[in-house]
């Protein structure tokens, strides 16, 4: 297993490379220039000329773009070119507000649908199972924006049962900020979340090993818990683990609509600003964090199948 | 003992007060401003910050030696950190400021012993050579370019080593402790708002230096106002200035202020207030709610909720009225419009075509469309408030006319849009920027011009702009200063993109006479040629002028003194909050 984590680690290498590449391209072919957006819209060609001196944009696209692998590899992102904030910074004080509200919503979301999944599929092709199959569709089928807009008037506003928007740093003091979001958070996520979890429940029903049980005379709900589950937690743990690096990088339209200072918001403001560095930053940040959670999730096999042997 | 009915309405019980005890209640024992801000903050160092949003912020902690009187209009200078207005060399290139000698900056640990020290002329020299030091990246170089005589040397010789700001520069002297001198190349009556804008605050050297890169984030100046390490993205406090010097709430404002209440505090000491809280809110939703709530004092009506707050005859609807809020509706300094790239040979020199397309344009209906119809229809780039607008002036392209617009278009070499290759029109990829690229385009496929529309993201659409290769696009201008010179250089030939100049617009008349204008001092002649100016733009028609917009703003009726500004620039110094009032009307919400 040692070996296969160090392997997998080194898959790092290659796959900075091709993010690097892949930003490199899009900055300097999609991008807008960037010396536009810092100058404002009083900017002459000489002063974009000495900004791009400035900011090494002159220099041939070869070293710009090992620039970007060396910044990836040694986490040294500078400075944001647009709020002259040191990175590392902007993204230590981003993660914590977007794990706040995500990470208690995620966990929460993610029972929840557990339960909700176990007891369809116990009562499975019944009426309780249509009606949550229903009501998950209908909620998947509301765009998020909407169950902002209407969750922050009705039960923000309306009913002041939660605040507005806004966010304080430190425990216990961001908590009432988080509550609304984080409940928007499990709505939108527990449709998708019970659906998947019933139907990898279902294929698992169907099984042999599972009318050897019965016909053993388990219980259905013992059969349910103890060994359907249990072999059904290689894929949900992919599908949750897979969705852990998204929780730090934020969810944008929440953050924004609550105000909070999470990494989503640092997001939208570079692209909307062609701050290159930033832009770097979360694009190494996220594709780090995925290889390092999909490793995870592979031990985390190993874990719940003792059969998977990794290589 | 307990049935399960019981368990579950204690529980209900228990959630509801938990969830009650989590929205906050607001602190009547001392007078606090509760502000909003739409946008993120950029950078709160004075050199680095371009928008209004971070300028609002900056401008409560420093100065500089101008800034506008709070209560006159047209927008008049006053002295700040200058003791008195400038005296001017008889040729109008000398300018020689006495500053103030009770100006201190705020104690902080920059400082020997964390006490401020005295604000002097050096002060104001250094500041303005961080300006100029092309290392700090300053998007408003653009003030000073080219204007002192040997900055730009200054600048170019350390453009890539350590800065010697010990060095004298002939255009920008600290003559003693309490004189600044500013030496001119060229005759540049604008100059002086230069020096009433955010990027020309004094900073001290200590705290620079103290902080590097970090000063961003340490906000050390002589203002109304004090605050601590900005940490806190999305939140700032700012404190009163217990040692801020005399200055006092104005006496005297424009015709009917003091009916309007706005000389109740005349005399003052200043701030008013003991604190200001700004939240960064950055949609719209978000601050209307908020202010409905009474989180903020004032808040911008936002676009999609004027029908709820307005009536038809542009009064305040009474719901909002019953609850103690007011209604305020300005003109902003700032023209919309429609541009066209003159590089491309099919504007360049066929100005019927221009005036076609602006004649079958319904600029009626994108008043009701676009702007609640508040808006004021632009007949040309200048706008109200400022000298060289012509209320009279009525631009004749600026009527729907499609029988007229075709006839132009006739004339112009394109019957019926005949020979007239499909034209692009470049747009901000958001709703509105969308809803307007369609209104366009259908007003003009009714004169037979096919029009392609292209949403752009906001870097890519200034970058096709800067680079002369977007073909039309919609935009707009809000005046750095109010001066219709701020508007007209928008069509001076050496501005041409990647200048300010975006059309691309090179007419060597207008040229000519724009820089017979730039260096006249404010006269009845300047504002003649102004509307001269004006009138020749209106006929060339470089854009498709669109209108003059409105601001609305709502607030609430215990704020005093709100007075509508475009440069709200230390606004909130002049604010005064009615604790009683507040106590009162906050029952309603």
């Amino acid at each position: 297993m040692k070996n296969y984590i160090i392997k997998r680690l080194l898959y790092i290498i290659p796959v900075i490379f091709g993010v690097c590449f892949i930003i490199f391209v899009l900055f300097n072919l999609v991008g807008g220039d960037p010396t536009h957006m810092l100058l404002g819209k009083h900017a002459t060609a000489q002063q974009m000329e000495e900004l791009r001196r400035t900011l090494g944009l002159d220099r041939p696209l070869l070293y710009q773009y090992f620039d970007i692998v060396k910044s990836a590899f040694t986490f040294d992102f500078g400075r944001s070119w647009n709020t002259k904030q040191e990175i590392s910074t902007m993204i230590m004080d981003g993660a914590i507000p977007s794990l706040s509200v995500s990470l208690p919503g995620f966990i929460l979301s993610s029972i929840l649908g557990l339960i909700i999944s176990v007891v369809v599929a116990y009562y499975r092709g019944r009426k309780i199972d249509t009606v949550v199959r229903i009501a998950c569709i209908a909620g998947m089928s509301i765009s998020s924006l909407a169950y902002i807009l209407f969750f922050q008037w009705f039960f923000a506003y309306k009913l002041s049962l939660f605040e507005i928007s806004g966010y304080e740093y430190g425990f216990p003091n961001f908590l009432p900020y988080i509550l609304l979001p984080s409940i928007i958070w499990i709505i939108l996520s527990i449709g998708p979340d019970v659906r998947f979890y019933r139907t990898v429940i279902l294929d698992e029903i169907y099984q042999d090993y599972v009318r050897t049980a019965r016909a053993k005379g388990l219980s259905e709900i013992v059969i349910l818990l103890k060994h359907v589950l249990k072999n059904a937690m290689i894929p949900i743990i992919t599908y949750v683990v897979i969705q852990l690096p998204f929780l730090i990088l934020g969810a944008l339209l929440l953050e924004s609509f609550f105000s909070i200072p999470g990494l989503g918001g640092i997001t939208l403001n570079a692209l909307n600003s062609s701050d290159f560095p930033v832009i770097k930053a979360m694009a190494v940040l996220s594709a780090v964090a995925y290889i390092l959670f999909s490793l995870l999730s592979d031990i985390l096999y190993t874990v719940f199948d003792p059969r998977i042997k990794l290589k | 003992m307990f049935g399960l009915k019981s368990i579950f309405i204690q529980s209900v019980l228990l959630s509801s007060l938990f969830l009650i005890g989590c929205t906050k209640k607001q602190d009547l024992t001392e007078k606090v401003i509760y502000n909003v801000s739409a946008a993120n903050l950029l950078s709160l160092d004075p050199i680095l910050c371009s928008n209004v949003y971070c300028s609002k912020e900056i401008s409560r902690v420093y100065e500089s030696l101008l800034e506008f009187h709070y209560l006159k209009r047209p927008y008049t200078l006053v002295p700040n950190l200058a003791s008195e207005m400038p005296k001017v060399s008889e040729d109008g290139l000398t300018y020689t400021f006495k500053l103030r000698d009770d100006v201190f900056f705020h104690d902080n640990a920059c400082f020997k012993d964390g006490k401020g020290r005295k604000m002097v002329a050096k002060d104001v020299v250094f500041s303005i050579k961080r300006l100029a030091d092309a290392k700090n990246i300053s998007n408003n170089w653009w003030l000073l370019d080219g204007k002192l005589v040997g900055l730009n040397e200054w600048r170019t010789k350390y453009s890539s080593k350590e800065s010697n700001f010990e060095e004298v520069v002939e255009g920008l002297k600290a003559i003693d402790d309490s004189t600044v001198q500013f030496k001119l190349t060229k005759k540049f009556p604008q100059f002086l708002y230069s020096l009433a804008m955010t990027a020309t605050n004094v900073v001290p050297r200590e705290a620079v230096e103290k902080y590097g890169k970090e000063f961003t984030n340490h906000m050390v100046g002589t203002g109304p106002f004090i605050t601590g390490e900005f940490k806190t993205k999305n939140k700032l406090v700012f404190t009163k200035n217990p040692n801020f010097r005399k200055k006092l709430y104005p006496s005297e404002g424009e015709p009917g202020d003091k009916e309007k209440g706005f000389l109740k505090h005349a005399g003052k000491q200043l701030p008013l207030v003991d604190k200001i809280i700004t939240s960064i809110a950055t949609e719209a939703q978000t601050r209307w709610l908020g202010f409905q709530k009474a989180n903020y004092d004032f808040v911008e009506v936002p676009k999609d909720n004027f029908d709820q707050v307005v009536l038809p005859d542009l009064s305040l609807n009474s719901d909002y009225a019953k609850k103690g809020i007011d209604l305020m509706m300005e003109a902003d300094l700032d023209t919309t419009y429609i541009a066209f790239n003159h590089d491309d040979p099919i504007f360049k020199d066929n100005p019927k075509l221009k005036q076609a397309m602006s004649m079958a344009y319904d600029h009626d209906e994108a008043n009701k469309l676009f702007y609640n119809n508040t808006a004021q229809l632009a007949h040309g780039p200048i706008p109200p408030g400022i000298a060289g607008h012509d209320p009279s002036f009525k631009n004749p392209s600026k009527v729907f006319d499609i029988e007229g617009a075709k006839k132009k278009l006739a004339e112009a070499g394109y019957p019926e849009g005949k020979g007239l290759p499909v034209l692009t029109y470049e747009y901000k990829a958001d709703t509105v920027g969308r809803q307007m690229a369609d209104f366009f385009s259908k007003n003009m496929k009714k004169i037979g011009i096919t029009v392609k529309t292209n949403g752009n993201t906001w870097p890519q659409l200034t970058t096709k702009i800067k680079k002369r290769q977007a073909q039309m696009w919609g935009i707009a201008w809000v005046g750095d200063y109010p001066d219709a010179e701020n508007f007209l250089q928008l069509f001076y030939g050496p501005n041409s993109a990647p200048g300010a100049n975006g059309s691309n617009f090179n007419d060597s008349l207008f040229n000519a006479l724009f820089e017979k204008a730039t260096v006249m001092q404010d006269s009845p002649e300047r504002t003649k040629l102004y509307k001269e100016l004006n009138g020749y733009i209106a006929d060339k028609m470089p854009w498709l002028f669109g209108v003059h917009r409105q601001r609305i703003f709502l607030k609430h009726d215990w704020l005093d003194n709100f007075k509508f500004t475009v440069f709200p620039y230390g606004r909130e110094a002049y604010l005064d909050v009615d604790l009683e009032k507040k106590a009162k009307l906050l029952k309603n919400f």
